[in-house]
C-alpha cells in the first residue's frame, strides 16, 4: 500500500464527500450529500432506519459496486485518493469495514479470521510477522486477553459481542486509514457495546485512523463522536461538531431525532 | 373425545398409512437385494470381488472387472465433469446478469431430466464411431454429461446459500473476486459443494443406459487405460438378469448388493457432511 506517499488534496481531510448521489434500481437513496472529516476524528452518521446511512457507507468503500443496478454520482476522497477514479480493489484496502451483524468467516479459526486480510493481500513476509500482526489487531480490538489461548477455535464459540470485536480486529489487521462501521453495536449486548466504543476511542490515540460510524441511536452518536451527520430520507439535514449538534441543533428534524421522536 | 379430536386422529392415521405405503417399495428393494445378494456373497466369498464371471451353469465366479470398471468410470467422469461443473456454477452465481451465465443456468436445469439413453447415443455417434472403438473414455464422457447438470445445480445452490454479508466482508478486505470466491465463499459452502459432488458421483455409479453402447462390456479384463473396453456393475446386472442361467441370476443379485452397498456408503457420508452443525 502506498498510503504514506499520498499527498493530501485540499485541507488534509481524511474523508471528503462531494455532492454524492446513489440510485439503486432507479430509486434515489442518497441525495446530494457533502461533508468533510478531518484526520483522526470520529464521524457519527445518524438517522432513522432506511434513511440511507448504510448506502452512504457502502458508497464510500464502493461495496455499492456489488449491488446490481446501482449508480453513483459525485466524488469521494479518502486521504486524498479519489475513490471513484481508482481501481475499487485498491481503494478498498485503504478502508476497513465492520458490519451490523457480526460476520466472522465461520469456516476459519479465530486466528485465520484476522490473518486472512494480510495473508491474501500479501502484506507480511513471515509467519512471525503475521503472528505479531494478529496479536496487535486483537489487542487493538480489545479481544486479545479473551482469545489468546484459543486462537484455533472456530469463531462461533465466541459470544456475539466477541465476534463483533473479532470482525473489528479483522478490519484493523489491514491497518486501514478509514474505518467504516455499520451499526456495529446494533446486535450486541450493552457490555460489549461499551467495549467496542472504548476500543474505537482508543484507536484514535495512537493510530493514523479516522472512523465513520453509522448508528440509529442518537445517544451513541453523541457519546462517541467528534462530528455528527444527521441524515433523513437520503438528505443531509445537519452536519457539524458533535457538541454543536447535541446542544444547539438548528433543524427541527434534528431536535426531534435527538428526542427520539422520529 | 370430541369430533374434532376424532377427525385429527383419522387424518393422522391416514397420513401415516400413506407414507408407509410410499416408503414400502424402498424397503422391499433393499430387503430383497440384501436377502438374495447376501447368500451369494457368503457362498462366493472374497473372490466375488476379485474373480471373473462364471460360465453358464458354472458356479459364481466374481465381478472384479465390472466393479473396477464402475469405480474407474466414476472417477474418470468426475475428473472430467466436476471441474467443469464447479466453474459453470461459479460463473452462473458470480455473473447472474451475463447472458451466457443465464444460459448455463437454464441448460443445467433442463439437462437434469435428459433421457440418459440419448446421451449414450450422442457419445456413440460423436466419440465411439469416429474412434472406431468402445472405450472407458467414451463411457466416462457419457457419464460426465449425466453428472454435470446435477453437480452444477447443487454447487450453484450451495454458493447462493452463502449469506451476502460474507461476500461483502471479503470485498471489504480489498480482495479480488477470485480470492473472495475461492478463499471465502467456496470455503463457507464447502459442505454443500461436497454433497453435490457426492450426489453426482452416486448418480453415475448406477447409470446403465449411457453405457450400453459406449463401453464395450468386456467383463473378463480389468480396464487399465482410458482406451480399453470396460464394463460396469449396472451393465452386468442388466445382462445377467436376462440370461436363462440360474447361476448368472445369482451373480446379478450379488452384484446388486455390491452396488447398493456403494450407494449406501456415499449416502451415509453425504448425510454426515450435511448434518454437521454449521455456524
Amino acid at each position: 500500500m502506498e498510503v504514506e506517499s499520498v499527498t493530501f488534496e485540499g485541507k488534509g481531510y481524511a474523508l471528503q464527500v462531494e455532492d454524492l448521489h446513489v440510485w439503486i434500481r432507479g430509486k434515489h437513496i442518497v441525495k446530494g450529500i457533502s461533508l468533510e472529516v478531518p484526520r483522526r476524528r470520529i464521524l457519527a452518521v445518524m438517522g432513522p432506519s432506511g434513511s440511507g446511512k448504510s448506502t452512504l457507507l457502502r458508497a464510500i468503500n464502493r461495496l455499492i459496486d456489488l449491488i446490481p443496478e446501482s449508480r453513483v454520482e459525485g466524488r469521494v476522497l479518502v486521504y486524498g485518493t479519489d475513490v471513484y477514479g481508482e481501481d475499487p480493489y485498491r481503494v478498498r484496502r485503504l478502508m476497513g469495514m465492520v458490519f451490523q451483524t457480526p460476520n466472522p468467516f465461520p469456516n476459519m479459526s479465530i486466528y485465520d479470521n484476522v490473518a486472512i486480510g494480510p495473508r491474501l493481500n500479501r502484506l507480511v513476509r513471515s509467519r512471525e510477522e503475521l503472528d505479531e500482526l494478529v496479536k496487535w489487531a486483537l489487542e487493538k480490538a480489545m479481544l486479545w486477553d479473551e482469545v489468546r489461548d484459543r486462537l484455533d477455535d472456530p469463531p462461533h464459540r465466541l459470544s456475539g459481542g466477541q465476534q463483533q470485536r473479532l470482525c473489528l480486529a479483522r478490519a484493523l489487521a489491514l491497518k486501514p486509514r478509514l474505518l467504516l462501521l455499520d451499526e456495529p453495536t446494533g446486535n450486541v449486548d450493552p457490555v460489549n457495546a461499551v467495549k467496542i466504543e472504548e476500543a474505537l476511542r482508543s484507536l484514535l490515540k495512537d493510530l493514523e485512523i479516522t472512523i465513520v460510524l453509522v448508528t440509529h441511536t442518537p445517544h451513541q452518536a453523541v457519546r462517541i463522536s467528534d462530528y455528527i451527520a444527521f441524515i433523513y430520507s437520503g438528505e443531509l439535514i445537519e452536519f457539524g461538531l458533535t457538541d454543536t449538534i447535541a446542544l444547539n441543533p438548528r433543524h427541527e428534524l434534528t431536535v426531534k431525532f435527538l428526542r427520539g421522536e422520529v | 373425545m370430541d369430533a374434532r379430536d376424532l377427525k385429527e386422529k383419522i387424518f393422522l392415521a391416514g397420513a401415516a398409512l400413506l407414507s408407509l405405503l410410499a416408503v414400502l417399495p424402498v424397503f422391499h428393494v433393499l430387503l430383497s437385494v440384501i436377502w438374495n445378494g447376501l447368500g451369494v456373497l457368503m457362498e462366493a466369498g472374497p473372490s466375488f470381488l476379485t474373480g471373473v464371471p462364471p460360465p453358464p451353469n458354472g458356479g459364481l465366479g466374481g465381478i472384479a472387472p465390472s466393479l473396477a470398471g464402475t469405480l474407474l468410470l466414476a472417477v474418470l467422469s468426475s475428473l472430467l465433469g466436476i471441474p467443469l461443473s464447479l466453474f459453470a456454477a461459479i460463473f452462473a452465481v458470480e455473473f447472474p446478469d451475463n447472458p451466457l451465465a443465464k444460459g448455463v443456468r437454464v441448460l443445467s436445469k433442463a439437462l437434469l431430466e435428459i433421457p440418459s439413453v440419448v446421451v449414450g447415443m450422442l457419445i456413440y455417434a460423436v466419440v465411439v464411431v469416429p474412434m472406431g472403438r468402445f472405450s472407458m473414455l467414451a463411457g466416462s464422457l457419457a457419464l460426465a454429461i449425466m453428472m454435470i447438470p446435477y453437480v452444477t445445480t447443487y454447487v450453484e445452490q450451495a454458493l447462493e446459500g452463502v449469506p451476502f454479508t460474507y461476500r461483502e466482508a471479503g470485498f471489504a478486505l480489498g480482495l479480488s473476486r477470485p480470492r473472495v470466491v475461492f478463499d471465502i465463499l467456496v470455503g463457507i459452502a464447502r459442505r454443500g459443494i461436497l454433497t453435490g459432488i457426492l450426489i453426482g458421483f452416486a448418480k453415475v455409479l448406477g447409470e446403465t443406459a449411457p453405457l450400453l453402447f459406449t463401453l464395450g462390456r468386456d467383463r473378463y479384463n480389468v480396464p487399465l487405460g482410458p482406451l480399453d473396453y470396460g464394463d460396469s456393475i449396472s451393465l452386468l446386472i442388466f445382462d445377467y438378469a436376462q440370461t436363462p442361467y440360474a447361476n448368472m441370476h445369482r451373480v446379478a443379485w450379488g452384484a446388486a448388493l455390491v452396488l447398493t452397498a456403494l450407494f449406501l456408503i456415499i449416502f451415509l457420508v453425504s448425510r454426515r457432511l450435511t448434518e454437521e452443525v454449521f455456524l
